[in-house]
């Protein structure tokens, strides 16, 4: 039992390593999968429930994405009664509020909230330099770009090719984690986004594609 | 008509006294008011739905409607009669940009004085109610309790209950409405005069059956055209309703 506990507490230890830490990290010359944006290019519509927590303040709804074209990315968050709260549009470099509820009008928030879209849309993927690196169990192929000031760091799981993880960093320090889990026909079920400097939870649960 | 009337002032109060607050950073980790307005529409149709009652269709080809006295006081006499409602209901959810219309289908309870049960299953689940003083939302698995008392937005809107219910009713010069008829529907247009309101609705929609005087659908445009539209089936009325159905664990 003894040994049982102190092996799985190193093997928590160790996992937490490997996967947190990127020191333990080691460079390769090529990524051994490719990266592809989860929301593909097939200009299909995506519905999350979508759960959004805020210094302990909890707000639900449905988010709904769009691909318009190519390079064109609607983003609409409406209350499960069927009040639109935001409506963002990404296309290409450029973000337009369309609209938002006076109550999520908030600077910051929107700001945040529309950085971590766009994380998750990879919509200029194509234009960013990558280096890659390896795990030290190899499990997963790691795609480091720059995003201004910040690195994102994403891990594939080499054994399914699918996204599993990106972290957002600042000099290793990690900002923002998303996780990528559940996958059916390539897409992720579940993506939980949370935020380790300020207190944001972002949760989207997918209903229908 | 004069009851619709009265509790879309309510409703604008309220609206009106949200909008006064003021609205704290969310980042600073402050409280919001944003949850509260998911109370918003079901409050309105809440109203909506108590002032007449409901069942299912969709007219084509109106015209204005001559008697409007006699339709108000018709409505006004139906809802007095009602002491308990539940339905099925359909929400189609349409947003220009997309192809798809967002479809949420769900039941709902309703029992004089002041209780209601408003309840998503399908394609989430998610249910809000509100039993005189407390207002319950649960939302996987996890229940929120507000009391109604706890502060002024709850207060107006357990008043306005009262007021609906026991028929305390006020004129509201907030709203435009218009009266249009066909064979087999009434169609009320009420349009918010107020900016506050103005900025998230255009128009509501009322389609109310000529045969028992019954809400068939209920449409809230926004100022994009985009719309949310709710149709009620299997609409049962005055039949027993136990007080726990309003009591969320």
């Amino acid at each position: 039992m003894k040994n049982l506990l102190l092996s799985s507490f190193i093997a928590i230890l160790f996992s937490a390593c490997h996967f947190g830490h990127y020191g333990r990290l080691t460079k390769a010359t090529s990524a051994s999968t490719s990266l592809k944006p989860i929301f593909g290019d097939n200009f299909n519509s995506f519905l999350f429930k979508t759960n959004i927590t805020v210094y302990g303040k909890d707000y639900s709804g449905l988010l709904v994405t769009k691909q318009m074209s190519p390079k064109d990315y609607r983003v609409i968050f409406t209350t499960e009664l069927g009040m639109k709260l935001f409506d963002f549009e990404f296309k290409d470099t450029a973000f337009t509020l369309h609209y938002c509820v006076p109550q999520f009008n908030k600077p910051k928030l929107l700001k945040v909230i529309q950085k971590d879209i766009e994380t998750l849309l990879m919509n200029n993927l194509n234009k960013k330099t990558f280096e890659y690196f390896t795990d030290s169990k190899m499990l997963y192929s790691i795609h480091k770009s720059k995003n201004g000031k910040l690195d994102n760091y994403y891990f594939t799981d080499k054994s399914t090719a699918h996204l599993v993880k990106i972290d957002h960093a600042k000099k290793r320090r990690k900002k923002t984690t998303f996780i990528l889990s559940n996958y059916q026909n390539d897409f992720p079920g579940n993506i939980l986004i949370q935020h380790h400097d300020i207190k944001l939870k972002i949760e989207l649960n997918l209903l229908k594609k | 008509m004069g009851k619709l009337r009265s509790n879309i002032i309510v409703f604008d109060k309220v609206y009106a006294e949200r909008s006064r607050s003021t609205q704290p950073d969310v980042i600073s980790g402050r409280h919001t008011e944003l949850s509260r307005s998911a109370f918003f529409p079901v409050i309105t149709l809440f109203f909506l739905l108590i002032s007449f009652s409901i069942s299912a269709q969709v007219p084509a080809g109106y015209k204005p409607l001559k008697d409007t006295t006699a339709f108000k006081q018709k409505m006004e006499a139906q809802s007095k009669l009602v002491t308990t409602l539940e339905s099925d209901f359909t929400q189609e959810k349409y947003l220009s940009v997309m192809s798809e219309k967002i479809i949420s289908k769900g039941h709902f309870h309703f029992k004089k004085v002041n209780m209601l049960r408003w309840e998503y299953n399908d394609p989430y689940s998610y249910l809000i109610a509100i039993n005189k003083d407390k207002m319950f939302i649960k939302d996987n698995e996890k229940v929120s309790k507000y009391d109604i008392n706890s502060n002024k937005m709850f207060k107006s809107i357990n008043e306005m209950m009262v007021n609906t219910v026991q028929g305390n009713l006020l004129n509201n010069k907030d709203y435009k409405a218009k009266f249009y008829e066909n064979d087999k529907f009434y169609l009320l247009e009420l349009s918010p005069l107020q900016k506050g309101a103005k900025d998230f609705l255009k128009v509501i929609q009322l389609y109310i059956n000529k045969v028992d005087y019954a809400v068939d659908k209920v449409k809230m445009i926004e100022p994009s055209d985009d719309y949310t539209s709710i149709e009620f089936t299997n609409r049962k009325t005055n039949q027993p309703i136990a007080d726990e159905k309003f009591i969320i664990k």
